[in-house]
């Protein structure tokens, strides 16, 4: 059920009705989780069980490390092991200064064994291991169909198990984590590795090769990547760390956690909300105001522009250029369309987002901006400042700055940096080509950042010139992003260097409208940006988007960051 | 009891619920009610007005023969427009798929060209067949895009090529595209071959109910072969790689054409084109059909439903069978065939629907299972004309609206 069909415009129709009549009931946090599971459901409803799986699962985690004390208890791991965890002992309620986390203690050494334990961590305990031994059984001797599914999951449970007799908040949240990216790993990049690790095993001669992973799935179910898998699970993620960091409260409504998780407009493609910013607005139902329907939808319109009358419009010329033979272009064609790519992707994802922004501004609610005219970026630090700034961010907040930032020095920070844009590639997609367009953008972020830094760089060079390099880069790196293999992107860019150039093929209707598209944001960003809030102009230009998409509306293919 | 000694382990400061600040984007397109409000006038008043308009503006002037282009065949908007000229009582259409269209021949061997050479005229007999129209989709047509068929005589044409299979019927479970699929009933009631998505059933229905979107396909059916403008803009020559061939072309030029017409000379259609030739020209043999239960006919009963629409309308209708090609039916199906047409005839004679049943042609004056060659048109207008069932109903003057 994708933003501009009409069975979501009918969705919208039942969705919001109820919403504002339940509003002042206690209902409206089920109604809204109710349709967030019906519209990811409509995708594919065995897929739903996955992110009912991780959101279960996250929240008892979260549950579980509010059961451990904040700070090691000191015992030596085999010690806890045996006697079980610390107990945790909730403050008075006179000693809560706030209605923030709760605040725990930590009992004194000295108590004995059964004081100690805590007994949601025993009991917890003894269901992991219950379940552990169940599922280890069914992993040897049930059917065959379930044996991989249900090893997976014995041995996050012996995990579990092993983490409530530890009673280490650490030991959850790396549970949560592992558990995140298994799913992730299995259902994005397992195929990537299985065969990537048989050619590997083909070269030296062994016989041995690794299982498609849709062999792996019980009953024979399809093995398709589920929409929003890496979104959700990068979402649900955040709220088991900044729980862990003491960032975030701990949510104890599972409705509200679930409807976190799996709010509808945001659910398939982001943007990426911390649990510290949205959490909070779920916890009673926003106050209808007639500013927050229009506003939204203002944004829906210009997200449903630029997805139906720019993106799948750019697609089609771009697709005819990179889905054939790439030997066959010249040089003009390849550039030009590598630029449309360019636009194509930003009118896409930020449609999208815009979209998914503005049908949360209807109910009241405010996701966070992720895209701000990031080809005016005038470094490449600021295109990432400006790009898919909710994935950026996290990123930069668990990545990044655990592993160091630049905190520790300048190798450490190139290392840091490194890292986290290649990860941030290959989350993109399980494929040489994204890994590589993640170290592009590392190799130009880390030789650029001094000369970004640099008075020179700032106060001398002109700033169109800023925004073209950054623009003409960011262009490069999406060769390898669009290219359909790395043979291909091989050839787009030696073919752009040598290949003639002849008159363009890209249609005068297309760049008419990405040059105004580019001017609209110039002026934004000018001091001229006052002109474009005449209100008979955003009228005017309110109601020609309208009739253009009526009009000149251009089908394709489902918004692009889907597939991630 | 001696309190033990405590270690407040949570965070100093607690993260509070974070205040609205979060921009609201990055342009100045934020209208608020009132804007809205006017905004959508604008465009409600242009998605009523522009069809209006452009019906105003765009010339269009079918003469004697005329019929929808084939290449327009799904600009249901220009089939409206057609249906809405026909403001003569004395006029009378004959709706129909492509027997009555005439795949085979040119405008001037139809069955309407000879009828009006029957009665003298050259207009009296209207040609408003739509090539590969069956059944179900002429259910669609008539409900939504004929409306202004009221209080006229109106002909029929019922084609029993359409039972012939369970394919043809539309009840097979097998999932199958056909043509005319936006006219079809999109939810109910089910037809089981019929597979497209929730978001193109409901764009159909509104395609059907909102005059605008009818425009909007009229506009890229007959200017931009049936694409959008910027498709269009991107249409390619086939080559690889590929050329675009109208990147750098004035996107309105197309409009100067005006409406597309049939082909002075059409290579598939009429007494020189290499298709027009008896049926067994080629060696065919009589087939063996699978014929479906009329009872149980998807077709005949959207058929039915057609007449049913147009008697309410209050619509002197008269229905034309066939005449399918016989000799196209295996010997030992004939009684078959034959009693399906007049199992046909018996439910519009119990309806009191007049109904002519011609007799089969010819075999040479068939080109296909259905479709006569212009020859066999001549001689069926002249049998239809004859009929005195036919005549009886001609002379009746009157219809009651």
């Amino acid at each position: 059920m994708l933003f501009y069909t009409w069975p979501f415009l009918i969705f919208m129709l039942v969705v919001l009705p109820g919403y504002f009549a339940l509003r002042r009931t206690r209902f409206w946090i089920l109604w809204l989780l109710a349709a967030s599971y019906f519209f990811y459901a409509w995708w594919n409803p065995y897929y739903l069980l996955l992110v009912v799986y991780s959101t279960t699962l996250d929240y008892l985690l979260v549950a579980l490390m509010d059961h451990c004390p904040r700070q090691e208890s000191g015992e030596p791991l085999i010690a806890r092991l045996l006697h079980g965890p610390v107990r945790n002992v909730p403050l008075a309620a006179s000693q809560i200064n706030n209605a923030g986390p709760p605040t725990h203690l930590v009992s004194p050494p000295e108590s004995s064994n059964t004081q100690r334990r805590d007994p949601v961590l025993a009991a917890a305990f003894r269901i992991s291991a219950l379940l552990t031994a169940i599922l280890a059984a069914v992993a040897a001797f049930g059917p065959v169909t379930l044996r991989p599914a249900s090893l997976a999951l014995a041995t996050l449970v012996l995990f579990m198990a092993v983490g409530a007799r530890l009673g280490s908040r650490g030991a959850w949240l790396v549970i949560s984590i592992i558990n995140n990216l298994a799913l992730l790993l299995f259902f994005k990049y397992a195929r990537f590795v299985e065969e990537n690790l048989n050619q590997v095993l083909h070269f030296l001669h062994l016989a041995y090769r690794f299982p498609d992973p849709s062999k792996l799935m019980p009953h024979g179910w399809e093995y398709a990547l589920p929409v929003g898998i890496s979104f959700f699970t990068f979402q649900s993620m955040s709220y088991t760390i900044d729980f862990y960091l003491g960032k975030a409260p701990r949510e104890r409504n599972i409705l509200r956690f679930a409807t976190f998780v799996c709010f509808f407009p945001q659910l398939m493609a982001g943007p990426i909300e911390r649990a510290r910013q949205m959490l909070p607005q779920f916890q009673k139902a926003p106050p209808f105001r007639l500013d927050d329907v229009t506003d939204g939808m203002s944004l829906f319109l210009v997200g449903l522009f630029k997805k139906l009358a720019l993106a799948n419009y750019l697609g089609i010329y771009v697709d005819r250029v990179y889905n054939n033979n790439p030997d066959g272009f010249d040089a003009t064609t390849l550039v030009l369309a590598t630029m449309a790519f360019a636009w194509q992707i930003f009118f896409d994802f930020s449609g999208y987002t815009d979209m998914a922004r503005g049908l949360a501004r209807m109910l009241g609610f405010n996701l966070i901006l992720n895209f701000n005219n990031p080809y005016l970026a005038s470094g490449l630090g600021d295109f990432w400042s400006r790009w898919h700034i909710s994935l950026s961010t996290w990123f930069r907040d668990y990545l990044y700055i655990p592993l160091g930032g630049n905190r520790r020095g300048a190798f450490a920070t190139y290392r840091n940096l490194f890292l986290t844009f290649l990860i941030s590639g290959i989350w993109h997609g399980a494929a040489w080509t994204f890994a590589i367009w993640g170290l592009l953008h590392a190799a130009g972020v880390m030789l650029t950042r001094g000369l970004e830094r640099s008075a020179f760089y700032r106060e001398r060079v002109p700033l169109a010139l800023k925004r073209a390099w950054v623009f003409l880069y960011v262009c490069f790196a999406w060769i390898f992003f669009r290219a359909n293999s790395l043979s291909d992107a091989g050839t787009i860019v030696s073919r752009i260097f040598t290949a003639g150039w002849r008159s363009p093929q890209i249609p005068a209707l297309m760049l008419a409208l990405v040059c105004g598209i580019w001017i609209y944001q110039l002026t934004y960003e000018s001091r001229f940006r006052p002109i474009l809030r005449y209100a008979p102009l955003r009228v005017a230009m309110a109601a020609g988007m309208m009739l253009y998409i009526g009009l000149c509306s251009t089908s394709g293919q489902a918004f692009i960051y889907f597939q991630f | 009891m001696e309190s033990p000694t405590l270690e407040i382990t949570a965070p100093a400061a607690t993260p509070a619920a974070p205040k609205t600040t979060v921009p609201f984007g990055v342009n100045e397109i934020r209208l608020n009610a009132r804007e809205w409000i006017v905004t959508l006038a604008i465009v409600l008043t242009c998605a009523i007005a522009i069809p209006r308009v452009w019906k105003a503006i765009e010339p269009f002037h079918p003469g004697s023969d005329y019929r929808i282009p084939y290449a327009l065949s799904k600009d249901y908007w220009l089939y409206q427009r057609r249906i809405d000229q026909i403001n003569d009582p004395d006029r009378i259409p004959i709706l129909g798929d492509s027997v009555i269209w005439g795949e085979y021949v040119r405008p001037d061997g139809t069955l309407s060209h000879f009828l009006n050479r029957q009665a003298d005229r050259s207009d009296r007999f209207v040609n408003c067949g739509v090539n590969g129209v069956f059944p179900l989709a002429m259910q669609g047509l008539v409900d939504d895009y004929a409306r202004s068929l009221k209080g006229r005589k109106v002909i029929v044409h019922c084609n029993i090529l359409w039972l012939t299979s369970p394919e043809r019927d539309l009840s097979t479970d097998k999932e199958a595209s056909f043509n005319h699929s936006r006219l079809v009933p999109q939810f109910f009631p089910r037809i089981p071959c019929y597979r497209a998505d929730a978001n193109e059933r409901i764009s159909a229905v509104l395609d059907r109910h909102v005059n605008f979107y009818a425009w909007v396909n009229h506009f890229r059916d007959a200017y931009y072969q049936e694409q959008s403008i910027p498709r269009w803009t991107l249409d390619d020559d086939g080559n690889d790689p590929p050329t675009f061939p109208n990147a750098w072309k004035n996107p309105l030029a197309p409009l100067k054409a005006g409406i597309p017409q049939e082909p002075p000379v059409d290579p598939d259609r009429g007494p020189t084109s290499p298709r027009h030739k008896p049926w067994t020209a080629d060696g065919a043999e009589p087939s063996y059909f699978d014929w479906v239960d009329l009872n149980a006919s998807m077709q005949w009963r959207a058929f039915r439903q057609v007449l049913t629409r147009l008697r309410d309308r209050g619509d002197d209708v008269l229905v034309v069978i066939g005449p399918f090609n016989e000799h196209h039916v295996a010997e030992a199906q004939r009684p078959t065939s034959l009693a399906l047409r007049d199992g046909i005839a018996a439910w519009l004679a119990q309806n009191k629907v007049p109904v002519v049943v011609p007799e089969t042609l010819p075999s040479d004056l068939y080109a296909d299972a259905s479709h006569p060659l212009t020859a066999g048109y001549a001689l069926l207008a002249e049998r239809i004309w004859n009929d005195p069932v036919f005549q009886k109903w001609l002379a009746v003057a009157e219809v009651k609206p």
